[in-house]
């Protein structure tokens, strides 16, 4: 029986870590019809503070660990069946028992839907023939210890010093200027220990730290208002924050800067004139910052297989890059020569992972190379059906929750050209800068996504400002037109992608270069 | 899940701990109990499944502390939790934690003070639910799918066009969704209350989308429950009919189109664009789309909307708020004039003491008393009432009517020649929730309107509209007496929608080259 100390901290996986092992790895021993089980643990230790106008709103510092079991089983057909729960320090003593008698619940849950599914398939004598075993494509089992990287270790911040750093930024984006209106700034820092164990004898014990810088706005000026909101954020500990970062890829300012930066843009932007819709296609430069967004929406989510395969028709949508399994987009063109795109956990950021959360090695996946598609991010069920190996793509918003296909960091590659020069040979056109709120269409076949800034572009001069705009295409279309690509290649944090039911929101990275294209404007209405 | 009993005791031995020290100077104890059960269905013809893909669940227990301690400097707030500990020692936990995160916020008064309102709402809900069992949970999830496919297999139009071309299966029948069985339990107790308080309550919800993906054709089925003997599968067959309905749809070209809006399109607005501008806290932070304009006219007249968290039988109802205080009736709008907001106990009373208050809400908060009642301040943020967390402002049942009693012929008779809208998707305030600015799809579930009359169905995913909220609230030409229980992904609150008519919408035809494709 494991000695447990008398907090909730990341050691406690250290010290679970073999009795979950045991017991996922005698599940089908233990049960008669158990035919996979996984486990998952998951620990964190982390810290918030939050204000609003200068004046500290909150703080909070909390250590949480929960678990997950996944146990597929049955006779007649095999099924899935999952528990999730939140656990607390009192169910530290017991945790080997309160895993048992979670993998006996997952166990029960697998073993009635077998029966059921078995049953109705047979009653469906064309319909049924659907209903099929649940299979999980084979991977490489692997044991592996995983730490976080951090300068400035998320655990030893004084919670007093994130409060205090919190307040002061809030102050000086209040100082800014007398025409904002609200501001609120907000920041997290943590580490996560994850484990997963399974009956095919994994043993993943990986960590990580994160660290999140969050601000929104609200200028109001006589003649117009605007609302602003960005984050900053990395996989590293509370140096993100206040000192920023830079790395090849990542330029992250310190959240004093970036703050008032954007409180400066929000106040700019009130007094800009608001951009008018174009009846026609216009040539647009969209940002790196824009374009993470881009191609998270237009990549990311429907190279994912779980909606390819019409899982998430009830919720997040399909894919247009799967009609069936014979009539797919693989290997057709669907983007212009100059767009490569690709998904990669191992790019820094919150996208970053060595195993998925089914012990999959996370893989580079190209989905677009050179504009000819060629696949899919998938978990081990769903790489079965496609009869593809797994390429570790599959994971949790928590332990207490069920892993999805979900995005790691998902980018368009950098191009050759310098972003300035793009600009500079644009004769007519404009120049989108900035992300903010997206709307796709179901199965991510349309955008529509507003910007930050969108500055009119006049004989390769950038010009005019105004708020209120962004863009609208249909993806294909948009990607097949792309006729040029920024070697600025620059990766984002993405701080809340929401996906599965119950909703999961999850942190992950998304980024690219300077791209130019064409599209329709669109501006308030 | 633990007892209301054990989470009652937990509380009041909570507070006693809490009253015996020294540097407090008032404190509260939230304690829950949530299970959410889950049986999320995935059945497609065509590739192969599992039929009912998930049946799952989470569970979490654990109490929190909310404490303000006395500081030379002024009263310091601060919030710690415990889970799964609902001993003494899980209360001296979440203390040390809210001693250690307390912070001054200068716009603290007191933890809720009660309520002139009495609550209304006791022992409403639905103990089989509480009960339920793993088999009750996988068997309610083939169920929905059972009746689904019972719809799509006896379906003539399907046979027929599998004896002229692919099998019923090359179809691509696609049934996707979920029941969803969520189990609350709390009890708080505060040194500003005169009692311990507790609630249950339990939701039973399932929303299933069917398609016949080769015609292009999808339909939803759904339903809100409190009772689980009501959960028959329902929504399974009536998303796979309406998936029937759909085949053979059409496009439509760019313009601005009269419009009846269905019971999920008035949803997805009212949630994501109109609820969210109806909080105190959107008027304090200025993000409101209707930011000064309290007492004021906002919609056609013909418009009423509130919320009302006390009705028995409704699904999104609760005896008390998270802050110990009676849920009730809140008028939002009345006549198209807007009379109240949504508030938590801290909303309020920040926004009484704002000296910017009379710019914010169009009238000194003194004159209008009624609008900012805290009768919402809740801990949701999905899976249940979290201990982990403050009060926010949330909705909880929200009701909206016309002043004239309609059916759905006399809206269609009204348009004549438009467009039926019946489900939307990917709903987000564009620009900004402040300046009302909206887009989404057309997901399905639409139709053709001619000459006052339903006519072909609209082909899924080929149409965006980009509007106003306040262009289309102004536009309101007429709203059906009857409404239903509507719940989207994602939300915790359940809107009692009507069809609402629309004089003018803007569509914009998308995605051509899937047709090519």
């Amino acid at each position: 029986m494991p000695n447990f100390s008398k907090a909730i901290t990341t050691d406690l996986v250290e010290v679970i870590k073999n009795t979950a092992a045991e017991l996922a790895a005698d599940a089908p021993r233990t049960y008669k019809l158990c035919r996979y089980a996984d486990l998952r643990i998951e620990v964190t230790e982390e810290k918030h503070a939050g204000s609003e106008n200068g004046m500290s709103k909150y703080a909070y510092e909390d250590s949480h660990i929960a678990c997950g079991i996944r146990v597929l089983a049955g006779d007649r057909t095999i099924a899935p069946g999952y528990v999730g729960q939140v656990l607390g320090k009192a169910d530290l003593s017991r945790l080997a028992q309160t895993l048992a008698g979670g993998l006996k619940h997952a166990y029960a849950r697998a073993v009635i839907n077998a029966r059921e599914k078995a049953r109705i398939r047979d009653k469906y004598k064309d319909l049924g023939e659907a209903l099929s075993d649940t299979r999980l494509a084979p991977v490489e089992v692997q044991r592996d210890t995983v730490k976080a990287d951090y300068a400035i270790d998320p655990r030893q911040v004084p919670l007093d010093d994130m409060v205090r750093y919190i307040t002061e930024v809030s102050r000086a984006v209040q100082d800014v200027d007398e025409q904002l209106k609200y501001n609120a700034v907000s920041a997290v820092t943590l580490v996560t220990r994850e484990l997963f164990t399974s009956s095919e004898g994994a043993c993943i014990d990986q960590s990580f730290a994160l660290t999140k810088g969050s601000v929104d706005v609200v200028a109001v000026s006589e003649t117009g208002d605007q609302e602003l909101s960005d984050t900053i954020g990395h996989q590293r500990g509370w140096e993100v924050v206040t000192e920023g970062i830079v790395e090849e890829h990542i330029r992250n300012l310190d959240l004093l800067t970036f703050s008032t930066i954007l409180a400066r843009d929000a106040v700019k932007l009130a007094h800009a004139p608001p951009l008018r819709s174009s009846d026609k296609e216009v040539a647009v430069v969209t940002d790196p910052h824009f374009n993470a967004l881009l191609a998270h929406e237009i990549i990311g989510h429907p190279t994912e297989l779980d909606r390819a395969l019409k899982m998430e028709t009830a919720y997040a949508g399909r894919s247009w890059l799967l009609r069936t399994l014979n009539d797919t987009m693989i290997g057709k063109i669907v983007a212009s020569p100059l767009v490569t795109a690709y998904s990669d956990p191992s790019l820094p950021g919150f996208g970053h992972y060595k195993y998925d959360h089914e012990g999959t090695l996370g893989r580079k996946v190209v989905h677009i190379e050179k504009g000819i598609f060629k696949g899919f991010m998938n978990n081990r069920q769903t790489a079965a059906i496609l009869n593809v190996p797994p390429n570790g793509s599959c994971t949790a918003t928590g332990a207490h929750l069920v892993p999805l296909v979900r995005m790691s960091t998902t980018v368009f590659a950098g191009g050759a050209r310098a972003p300035e020069d793009i600009i500079r040979e644009t004769d007519k056109g404009y120049y989108v800068v900035g992300h903010r709120i997206p709307s796709i269409a179901e199965s991510r076949e349309n955008f529509r996504i507003s910007a930050q800034k969108v500055y009119e572009v006049r004989n390769g001069q950038i010009g005019q400002l105004y708020r209120g705009g962004g863009i609208m295409a249909d993806s294909k279309t948009f990607l097949m037109k792309v006729d040029a690509a920024g070697r600025d290649f620059r990766l984002f944090p993405i701080p809340n992608c929401g996906k599965g039911q119950p909703m999961q929101g999850r942190r992950l990275g998304n980024g690219g270069p300077t791209l130019r294209s064409r599209a329709h404007l669109t501006g308030p209405a | 899940m633990v007892s209301l009993a054990t989470l009652k005791r937990t509380a009041e031995e909570g507070l006693r701990y809490l009253r015996r020290q020294k540097d407090i100077q008032e404190s509260e104890v939230f304690v829950a109990s949530n299970d959410g059960l889950t049986a999320r269905v995935n059945y497609t013809s065509h590739i192969p499944c599992n039929g009912v893909e998930e049946p799952k669940s989470t569970s979490s227990y654990g109490l929190g502390v909310r404490a303000v301690f006395q500081d030379p400097k002024g009263p310091r707030i601060g919030l710690g939790s415990d889970a799964g500990d609902l001993s003494l020692d899980g209360v001296k936990e979440a203390l040390e934690k809210a001693r250690r995160s307390a912070v001054h916020d200068p716009d603290f008064t007191t933890l809720p003070r009660p309520s002139p309102d009495r609550r209304t709402l006791t022992k409403y809900h639905d103990p089989s639910a509480m009960n339920m069992k793993d088999a009750d949970l996988v068997h309610a999830g083939w169920r929905v799918l059972t009746r689904a496919l019972d719809e799509f297999a006896k379906a003539g139009s399907l046979q027929a066009l599998a004896k002229t071309g692919p099998t019923l299966r090359e179809l691509g029948v696609i049934v996707g969704g979920d029941v969803t069985v969520l189990l609350e339990r709390m009890a708080i107790a505060s040194t500003r209350l005169p009692k311990v308080q507790t609630d249950e309550s339990t939701l039973i919800a399932s929303f299933v989308t069917a398609m016949v993906e080769r015609e292009g054709a999808k339909g939803t089925g759904y339903g809100c429950h409190t009772r689980l003997s009501a959960m028959r599968g329902d929504a399974g067959a009536e998303a796979a009919r309406n998936a029937l309905s759909a085949v053979g749809g059409v496009r439509i070209k760019d313009g601005e189109y009269a419009v009846i809006l269905g019971p999920q399109p008035v949803t997805e607005l009212m949630c994501n664009l109109i609820l969210p501008s109806l909080t105190a806290a959107s008027f304090y932070d200025c993000s409101s789309a209707f930011h000064g304009r309290l007492g004021r006219p906002v919609a056609h007249e013909d418009l009423t909307v509130y919320d009302h968290g006390a009705l028995p039988g409704h699904m999104g109802s609760k005896g008390i708020t998270c802050e110990g205080l009676p849920t009730g009736r809140t008028d939002l709008i009345k006549n198209g004039q807007l009379v109240g907001l949504l508030s938590s106990f801290y909303e309020t009373e920040r926004m009484l003491r704002d000296p910017a208050a009379k710019e914010k809400l169009g009238i000194p908060p003194e004159d209008c008393p009624g609008a900012l009642v805290p009768r919402n301040g809740f801990r949701f943020a999905g899976g249940g009432r979290r201990f982990d967390m403050a009060p926010s402002v949330a909705p909880t049942n929200v009701f909206i009517e016309g002043r004239e009693k309609k059916t759905r012929e006399d809206l269609l008779r009204q348009v004549q020649n438009g467009v039926y809208i019946g489900r939307i998707w990917y709903t987000y305030p564009i620009n900004g929730l402040r300046t009302g600015d909206f887009t989404a799809t057309i997901v399905g579930d639409s139709y053709m309107i001619k000459d006052g009359k339903l006519s072909v169905p609209i082909k899924a995913n080929v149409v965006r509209i980009n509007d106003n909220i306040h262009q289309v609230m102004r536009n309101i030409v007429g709203t059906a007496s009857k409404s239903r229980a509507t719940i989207i992904w994602a939300a915790d609150e359940v809107v009692y929608a009507p069809e609402i008519a629309v004089a003018r919408l803007r569509l914009t035809e998308i995605a051509g080259f899937m047709d090519a494709h």
